[in-house]
C-alpha cells in the first residue's frame, strides 16, 4: 500500500505526515487570482451562450470536467511543495537500544532466533541499514534487559537477560544522550516487557524532550504452535499436610481441543497429575489441581505440561513457585458455652493433626469451665481471655453455643479486633446460643460475621430446629477447605451423599462481599439456608457455620467406620481458618523468586504482642546464602507507614536464600520471622514472549516515532532524517510533478472525450 | 443389684421430702457438699412420679417403711418398638436395650430395664440442675442393633453380668464404639459376672485390653474431682443387709477400654450400682455419700463423653 502511495504521490506517507504543505510560486497569489478571474469570466459567459446539440446538463458536466483540468494545471503552476525539517548529516546522534534478554533467543522466524536480525543489521559492515544510519547519524549503541548500559560492539551482547525493562532502558538512553543533539532512539526488541514497571513516565519524558522512538519489533505476534502455563497462584506458606487447590492458567496456539497432562512436582517428585483439555486459540483454560504439601521447609513446586511435538517454545511449559511448608502447631481457641458433642468430635477430628492445637474452654456449668489441651496450668485459668495479649496469642477462635451476654463489651470488641487488627480467623458454630439466637445482633462481633443476623428463630418456649441437607455451592466446589475427594467429581459426590444435619440458626442472607461455600435444603424453611459462609474482615477472616451437629458426619449410620469425611473437613476448615494469619513480624519480597545480581527489596511489618505497629525500632534482616554466607541488612522505618521497614540486598549466588528478620526494642528481643527467596535464572522471558506490537506501536505513537518490522526497516534511516529533533535544516519537496497529477489530467481529458462520444456530441 | 423388684422402678409417691428445692432464682452450687447433695439430687415430685406414656403404676406391698412399686402394666413404648424422642436436645441419656435376660410374656423387656425409667429421669433432673447440659429429661432406650443408636453418642448399659449379645448386637455395639460412641457399664457384681461380661467384650474387641482406670484419669476430674472410688450399693442390699457389696464384689472398680488412639470409649463400673443410687437418691435411708458419689460419677462420665 505504501509503495502504491509512493508511486502516485512521489513520496512515502511519512513525508506527507512530517512535512508542511506550501506553494512556492514565484508570483504573488493575488495576481494569479486576478488573471484567473479575467480568463474565466469571458470563458464562462461565452460558453453559456453556445447553442448546439448539447443540453444544459451536458454543458454543465463538460464545464465541470474542464474546470477540474484547469484547476489541476493551476495547482501545478503554483508549484506546490512540502516543507520538511531534516537532520544535518553527521551532526546528530542516534541511540540504538538492543534487547539483550533471553527471549531474543526464541527461534520463531523461519527457524532463526530473533537475535539474528541484530547480527545481520548491525554486525556486518555491508549491512545497508547500518550504512544508511552511519551516513546520517553518529550512532550510540545500548543493550538492555533488566538494566541497561552503553556498549561499543555487538560482542557485548549475550541475549541472556532474565527480564526486559523497556521503559528503564529508554530513560537511561535519554539521560545519557541528553547533552548532545539527539535525532531519536531506535529500540530493537520483541517488546515483551516483563518488568512490571509502567511505560508512561519514560514516554512522557521523551515526548517532553521531543525525542522520537523508532521501534523495530522482532519475532512473531503469535506462535503457531505453543502451550504455555501462564499463571499459577499459590500461598506463600502452608501448614504441613495441608490440602492445596491451585488454579493453573493454560493457554495454547495450535493445539486446541487436544488433551495434555499437567503435572505437579515437589522437588522433582510428581505429587499430582491432572488431565487438561486445551482451550481454543486465544482463550485461557483454568485447571484446578489438588495436592498435599507433606514435606516440611521451603519447597519448590513445579507445575509442568510436558512439551508436545512441534512446540516453538518449551521453556514456558512450566512454572515454579516457592511454598514454605511450616511444621508448627497452630493454636486455636475453641470456646464452647455448654457441653456439646460437637466439642468431642471436633477435637477427635483434629487430634491426629500435629499441626493443630485446639485449646478448648468448655463452660460446663455456671462459672465452671473445663480446660482441655492447654499448655500449662495458668492458661485460661480465668476463663475467656480478658486481655489482648492473652487472646491474640491464638491464631484462630471458634465460638460455639455461647451467648453474647456472657462476654463483656470489651471482650466482644476484642474478638472483633482479633479479626480486623490481629488478622486472626473467627469461626462461629451454630447452636441455641449462637448468632441471632445468642444475642449477637448489635454487638461488635455481628460486624465481623459474614452473615446477616435477623430476628431470632423460635421462642422462649420452643426452639426452632430444622434438618438441613447440605449442598456445595460453585464457590465451595473450588475451595480448598471443601475438598473431600481426590477430584472435583469425588468431592461433589461426597457432599451430595452426606446425611442431613440440624440447624437452630436459620440464616438466609450473607453480607455484601461474603462468599457462601455451603448452602442447604431444609423442609421447613423458605429459601436455602446458609450453611458455611466467610468474608475477609480487616486483616483476618470470619466464618459462619450455623449447624449444630457436624458430628453427624462421623456418627451417622450411613457413614462407614473408615470414612474420613468428618476429620478431613475439620482439618481443612481449621487449617484454612488460620492460614495466612500474620505473625508479629511479617517479611515480604516482591516475588518468591528473583534473578541473581538483581536487587531484592525486603519489606517487614513489625508489631508488638498486642499487634500494634511498632515504629522506629531496631530491625535487622540477615540473609543466609546457600553457601552459608550471612548478609546483614539493617531495615529502615519507612515513616509514611506505621510499623513498616525496608531494606534491599543483591544476591550473587543462585539457590535458596533464608531471610531472618529480627526486631529489637530497647536492645531486647521483640519478635522475629523467617522467610525465603529462590535466586534462579528466571524463565519469565519465555512467558508472553510473542512480539508485542501493541506495546511497540504505543511507544512509537506517543513519542512521534514509528514502528517497523524487519521487512519494513529499510526506510528507517531516511525516516529518522525527517525530524525536528537535533540539528536540522528545512528542505522543500516538489509536488507539481507527482504522477497523480498527470494521471488525473489524462483521466479528465479522456473522460470528456468519452462523455462526448457517449452523448453523441461529436 | 436390684433385679426383679420393680422392673421399671416406679415410685408411687407419698415419700417424705428429704430436702427442699431451691427457691426461684437460687442457684445450686456446682460442687456438692455432702450435706447438700441429697437436696440437689431430689427432683421435683412431678418427675419423681414418672409419667407413663400409657397406663399407670400401682403401688404394691410395703417394703419396710418404704414401698417399692411394681408396675401392673408395662409402658406401651416397651411393648412396641421404642419411639425416638421428638424434642431437640443436645444430650439423651440413652439406655442400651439387649435381648438376653428377657422375661415376661412379650419378651421385650428384661435386665436391660433395671431401674428403668425412674433412674434415667431422676438422673437427668440432676444433670440438668447441676450442669449446663441441654439434656432430654426422659428416658431413651435404644436397641444395640438399631441403626439409630449412632445418633446418641452416650450409652448406658447395666446388669451385664449375664448378658449374651447376639451377633447383630455385637456388631451394632462394635460399630457404635468405633465410630465414636461412649459406653458406661454399670451394676454387675462378682467374679462370675465379670467373666461373662469380659467374654462378651472379647467377642466385640478380641484384641483390646480392659484396664483399670487410675483415679488420676481425666474422666474422674471432668466436672467433679473424684479422689476415691466408693462402692455404691443396691438399695435393697443396703436397706436389708446394711451391705454395700454383693457376691464377692467387695472393692469397686472402674475399668476402661480404649480405642486405637488411646481414647477411652468404655467405662466399666464393676462392683457398684450407680443406677440404683440415681433412682433412690431421694430415699433418706439410702446413704447420702454414695448417692452423691453416683451423681458425680455419672455427670463426669457425660461431660467426659461430650468433650473427649
Amino acid at each position: 500500500m505504501d509503495a502504491l502511495f509512493e508511486f502516485l504521490f512521489k513520496y512515502r506517507p511519512l513525508i506527507f505526515d512530517r512535512g508542511d504543505f506550501a506553494f512556492a510560486a514565484p508570483w504573488p497569489v493575488y495576481l494569479a487570482l486576478i488573471v484567473g478571474v479575467a480568463v474565466a469570466v469571458p470563458t464562462v459567459f461565452m460558453y453559456a451562450r453556445v447553442r448546439g446539440k448539447s443540453g444544459r446538463g451536458d454543458r454543465m458536466a463538460l464545464a465541470a470536467i474542464r474546470t477540474a483540468v484547469f484547476a489541476l494545471l493551476l495547482f501545478s503552476l503554483f508549484r506546490p511543495v512540502l516543507v520538511l525539517s531534516t537532520v544535518v548529516p553527521q551532526r546528530n546522534f542516534l541511540g540504538i537500544l538492543i534487547d539483550d534478554s533471553r527471549s531474543m533467543q526464541i527461534a520463531d522466524r523461519d527457524g532463526e532466533p530473533r537475535s539474528a536480525f541484530v547480527s545481520r543489521a548491525f554486525g556486518l559492515e555491508e549491512s545497508e541499514l547500518l550504512k544508511d544510519l552511519s551516513d546520517r547519524f553518529i550512532l550510540r549503541f545500548f543493550k538492555f534487559a533488566s538494566g541497561s548500559g552503553r556498549i561499543t560492539g555487538l560482542s557485548e551482547l549475550s541475549f541472556t537477560g532474565s527480564r526486559t525493562n523497556i521503559g528503564g532502558a529508554l530513560d537511561r538512553a535519554r539521560q545519557e544522550l541528553s547533552s548532545v543533539p539527539l535525532a531519536g532512539l531506535v529500540a530493537i526488541t520483541d517488546g515483551a516487557d516483563n518488568s512490571n514497571e509502567a511505560l508512561t513516565e519514560p514516554l512522557l519524558a521523551l515526548r517532553a524532550r521531543s525525542v522520537p522512538v523508532y521501534t523495530v519489533g522482532l519475532g512473531r505476534e503469535a506462535f503457531s504452535r505453543d502451550i504455555e502455563v501462564s499463571r499459577v497462584e499459590t500461598p506463600r506458606s502452608v501448614l504441613k499436610g495441608s490440602s492445596l487447590v491451585v488454579d493453573v492458567m493454560v493457554t495454547q496456539n495450535g493445539y486446541g481441543g487436544s488433551t495434555v497432562q499437567l503435572q505437579v512436582e515437589d522437588a522433582g517428585q510428581i505429587v499430582s497429575t491432572q488431565e487438561v483439555e486445551l482451550p481454543a486459540r486465544g482463550e485461557a483454560a483454568t485447571v484446578r489441581v489438588h495436592f498435599t504439601a507433606n514435606e516440611v521447609g521451603p519447597r519448590l513446586f513445579r507445575f509442568r505440561i510436558p512439551p508436545e511435538p512441534g512446540e516453538m517454545v518449551t521453556q514456558n511449559n512450566e512454572q515454579e513457585t516457592l511454598i514454605v511448608v511450616e511444621d508448627r502447631r497452630e493454636r486455636i481457641l475453641y470456646f464452647e458455652g455448654e457441653p456439646r458433642f460437637e466439642v468431642k468430635f471436633l477435637r477427635r477430628a483434629v487430634a491426629d493433626d500435629r499441626n493443630m492445637q485446639v485449646v478448648t474452654l468448655l463452660r460446663t456449668a455456671e462459672n465452671k469451665f473445663l480446660r482441655l489441651d492447654v499448655d500449662d496450668q495458668e492458661e485460661l485459668i480465668g476463663g475467656f481471655p480478658r486481655t489482648r495479649e492473652e487472646l491474640f496469642a491464638y491464631r484462630g477462635i471458634i465460638l460455639g453455643s455461647v451467648e453474647a451476654s456472657f462476654f463483656t463489651h470489651d471482650q466482644l470488641q476484642m474478638i472483633a479486633d482479633f479479626v480486623s487488627q490481629r488478622g486472626g480467623g473467627l469461626l462461629m458454630l451454630g447452636g441455641r446460643r449462637a448468632f441471632a439466637e445468642g444475642g449477637y445482633a448489635g454487638t461488635p462481633v455481628e460486624d465481623v460475621l459474614p452473615v446477616v443476623l435477623e430476628s431470632p428463630a423460635g421462642d422462649d418456649k420452643e426452639l426452632f430446629v430444622t434438618e438441613v441437607k447440605v449442598e456445595l455451592t460453585p464457590s465451595g466446589m473450588t475451595h480448598a477447605a471443601m475438598q473431600l475427594g481426590a477430584t472435583a467429581e469425588e468431592t461433589g459426590e461426597r457432599w451430595s451423599t452426606l446425611p442431613p444435619v440440624t440447624m437452630v440458626n436459620p440464616i438466609r442472607r450473607i453480607k455484601p462481599g461474603a462468599t457462601t461455600l455451603l448452602t442447604g435444603d431444609a423442609d421447613n424453611l423458605s429459601g436455602s439456608p446458609v450453611v458455611l459462609a466467610f468474608q475477609r474482615y480487616g486483616r483476618g477472616k470470619a466464618l459462619a457455620f450455623p449447624i449444630q451437629d457436624s458430628w453427624t458426619w462421623q456418627m451417622h449410620q450411613d457413614m462407614a467406620l473408615e470414612d474420613m469425611t468428618h476429620e478431613t473437613l475439620w482439618r481443612q476448615l481449621l487449617r484454612w481458618l488460620v492460614n495466612g494469619v500474620p505473625d508479629r513480624v511479617n517479611v515480604r519480597t516482591p516475588n518468591d523468586r528473583a534473578a541473581p545480581n538483581e536487587p531484592v527489596e525486603l519489606v517487614a511489618e513489625v508489631e508488638d504482642d498486642t499487634f500494634l505497629r511498632v515504629n522506629n525500632t531496631e530491625v535487622v534482616a540477615n540473609v543466609t546464602t546457600p553457601s552459608g554466607e550471612v548478609i546483614s541488612a539493617p531495615m529502615e522505618w519507612t515513616v509514611d507507614r506505621d510499623g513498616e521497614y525496608r531494606a534491599s540486598f543483591t544476591p550473587s549466588e543462585r539457590g535458596l536464600h533464608e531471610i531472618h528478620v529480627q526486631a529489637l526494642e530497647d536492645g531486647e528481643f521483640l519478635a522475629s520471622e523467617t522467610s525465603y527467596i529462590q535466586i534462579t535464572d528466571l524463565a519469565s522471558e519465555y512467558f508472553d514472549a510473542e512480539m508485542q506490537s501493541t506495546v511497540l506501536n504505543r511507544i512509537a505513537d506517543e513519542t512521534g516515532g514509528r514502528f517497523y518490522t524487519p521487512e519494513t526497516v529499510s526506510t528507517l534511516a531516511e525516516d529518522i532524517s525527517y525530524t525536528e529533533s537535533g540539528t536540522t535544516v528545512l528542505e522543500q519537496k516538489e509536488l507539481w510533478d507527482m504522477p497523480i497529477v498527470f494521471f488525473l489530467v489524462v483521466l479528465l481529458v479522456s473522460g470528456e472525450w468519452g462523455y462526448r462520444r457517449w452523448r453523441r456530441l461529436v | 443389684m436390684l433385679v426383679a423388684v420393680g422392673l421399671s422402678g416406679f415410685v408411687a409417691g407419698g415419700f417424705p421430702s428429704p430436702g427442699e428445692r431451691p427457691k426461684a432464682g437460687q442457684e445450686w452450687p456446682t460442687r456438692l457438699a455432702p450435706s447438700e447433695a441429697a437436696a440437689a439430687m431430689v427432683p421435683p415430685s412431678s418427675v419423681l412420679a414418672p409419667k407413663t406414656r400409657e397406663g399407670s403404676a400401682d403401688t404394691t406391698p410395703a417394703f419396710g417403711i418404704w414401698r417399692i412399686s411394681v408396675p401392673q402394666r408395662r409402658p406401651a413404648d416397651l411393648a412396641q418398638e421404642f419411639e425416638r424422642p421428638t424434642a431437640n436436645h443436645e444430650f439423651y441419656f440413652t439406655r442400651a436395650v439387649y435381648t438376653s435376660g428377657r422375661f415376661g410374656r412379650s419378651g421385650r423387656y428384661g435386665r436391660w430395664a433395671t431401674d428403668y425409667p425412674k433412674s434415667d429421669r431422676q438422673f437427668m433432673v440432676g444433670v440438668k440442675r447441676l450442669t449446663f447440659i441441654d439434656g432430654y429429661p426422659m428416658e431413651n432406650p435404644v436397641r444395640l442393633n438399631d441403626p439409630d443408636l449412632r445418633r446418641y453418642p452416650f450409652l448406658y448399659a447395666l446388669e451385664v453380668g449375664s448378658i449374651a449379645l447376639t451377633p447383630a448386637e455385637e456388631e451394632g455395639l462394635r460399630d457404635y464404639l468405633l465410630a465414636g460412641g461412649f459406653l458406661v457399664v454399670d451394676d454387675f457384681w462378682g467374679s462370675y459376672q465379670w467373666a461373662n461380661f469380659e467374654a462378651q467384650m472379647r467377642r466385640i474387641f478380641p484384641n483390646r485390653s480392659i484396664v483399670e482406670l487410675p483415679i488420676t484419669h481425666e474422666v474422674f476430674s471432668a466436672f467433679y474431682n473424684i479422689e476415691e472410688l466408693l462402692q455404691v450399693p443396691a438399695v435393697t442390699n443396703w436397706m436389708y443387709n446394711g451391705r454395700t457389696w454383693e457376691q464377692d464384689g467387695y472393692v469397686p472398680h472402674a475399668r476402661g477400654i480404649f480405642d486405637d488412639d488411646g481414647r477411652l470409649m468404655v467405662v466399666i463400673n464393676w462392683h457398684t450400682d450407680l443406677g440404683d443410687a440415681w433412682e433412690w437418691a431421694e430415699n433418706p435411708y439410702y446413704p447420702l455419700q454414695r448417692s452423691t458419689f453416683a451423681y458425680e460419677m455419672g455427670i463426669n462420665f457425660i461431660i467426659y463423653a461430650m468433650s473427649h
